[in-house]
């Protein structure tokens, strides 16, 4: 699987080109279908945890794995806009493949990628490390979370609930749009298929 | 009526939806919308995973808010017909608009860059070959004794190598067909917004502020 990568394509103005438009946009369907995938897994945990009335957690379990776009994209292609796209692309696949949410993914997917881009903004897109991933993460959990207060009824339940799940939720994200992200940033790193 | 129109608007109500509390007014879109949907196009198996999938996540949604929610048995209510407000919004869209006529609107009215309309549009025509990517990957790790979850890194890795390879590809190939970024296109197929879109528009959205002003239920 070699790939000849023009790195002297980057030295171009803006980073926004076709050919890194294209790559978001693949990026994010890879993501959105590799996830589409655990759709029984979100359908099969909702359904063990109903009955004690706890299935908001298997939102907040999963909810790492769907903001995963975001960071992934953000890290790869360093320009503004570029999480955004990513997350908010990955949400619209699940929309066109049929997905269990409907329009509500495009909103999920808008609210998610302004999280995952705010903690890039927030490091100015200068660095590119743990640092501005954890931002990342950070932002994504809150802005997502401040959504699912008004969207999925949160604000009705009681504080240590509503605890447990913002935990939860944190957890999750930092796994998969952190740990999980660097390890393949790594790699990516290591394979020199692509310059970051 | 033009796809971008029509996604602003399931996109809009959808929003507000979210943030008011009527229970009769979600009933009302969610009828309407199945109307809309049935008379577009009868596919009752489509039909029937529209009303299936959604019920897992509107029941759980209902029974931990009947259990633990502080508003009672309605907002519970609220939300499980809230759920299905978004999906057969969302249904009105992707049962009857193409993603091509999407992009083409999105580029022509709405003044998207055309880079981000086609390139956009190419990756999602690669839709097909890209889950057959998926499989691909996981079966040549199974060859070797891996199991690729979704929590395994290699698999994304692989994933972002093909992307790259594709991109290049893509580019190259749209580039040898004559696309120039951000230089002005001409268009085969021309899409407008008519006035007809608009007062559709209009009136839809009024006659949704009317009702979430007038139904408080």
């Amino acid at each position: 699987m070699e790939n000849k990568t023009q790195t002297s394509n980057h030295q171009h103005q803006s980073k926004w080109t076709l050919r890194n438009i294209i790559l978001i946009a693949l990026i994010a369907i890879f993501c959105g279908i590799i996830f589409w995938g655990i759709g029984f897994l979100y359908t099969a945990l909702t359904v063990a945890l109903t009955p004690i009335g706890a299935a908001p957690f298997a939102n907040d379990i999963l909810m790492g794995l769907w903001c995963m776009a975001g960071p992934l994209t953000g890290f790869l292609i360093r320009t503004a806009g570029s999480a955004f796209l990513g997350e908010f692309l990955g949400a619209a696949v699940e929309v066109f493949l049929g997905g269990q949410w409907g329009a509500g993914a495009f909103i999920s997917g808008l609210v998610q990628g302004v999280g995952s881009e705010l903690g890039f903004t927030l490091t100015g897109y200068k660095r590119y490390d743990w640092v501005s991933l954890n931002a990342s993460i950070l932002t994504t959990v809150i802005v997502t979370f401040a959504w699912d207060m008004y969207k999925n009824g949160y604000n009705k339940f009681a504080l240590p609930l509503l605890i447990g799940l913002f935990v939860t939720r944190y957890i999750s994200t930092f796994i998969f749009g952190g740990i999980l992200t660097k390890m393949i940033v790594k790699l990516l790193d290591r394979s020199n298929a692509f310059s970051l | 009526m033009n796809p971008g129109m029509k996604l602003l608007l399931v996109v809009l109500i959808a929003l507000e939806i979210s943030f008011t509390q009527s229970l009769i007014v979600n009933v009302i879109l969610i009828a309407v919308s199945f109307a809309y949907v049935m008379v577009k196009r009868m596919n009752f198996k489509t039909l029937f995973l529209l009303v299936f999938w959604p019920l897992f996540p509107a029941l759980g949604l209902f029974v931990s808010q009947w259990l633990y929610g502080s508003a009672g048995i309605h907002f519970a209510w609220v939300l499980f017909t809230r759920i299905y407000a978004y999906v057969f919004l969302g249904a009105t869209f992707t049962l009857t608009s193409s993603i091509t006529d999407l992009s083409l609107t999105l580029e022509q009215d709405f003044r998207l860059p055309s880079k981000f309309a086609y390139g956009v549009l190419a990756a999602f025509n690669l839709m097909p070959k890209i889950r057959e990517e998926v499989q691909i990957i996981k079966t040549s790790a199974l060859m070797r004794g891996e199991v690729f979850h979704v929590w395994s890194p290699r698999l994304y890795f692989k994933a972002i190598l093909s992307s790259i390879q594709w991109s290049q590809n893509l580019a190259e190939a749209m580039t040898s067909h004559g696309f120039v970024e951000d230089e002005p296109r001409t268009h085969y197929k021309v899409i407008r917004i008519t006035a007809l879109d608009w007062t559709v528009f209009i009136v839809l959205l009024i006659a949704v502020q009317v009702m979430l002003f007038l139904i408080r239920y």
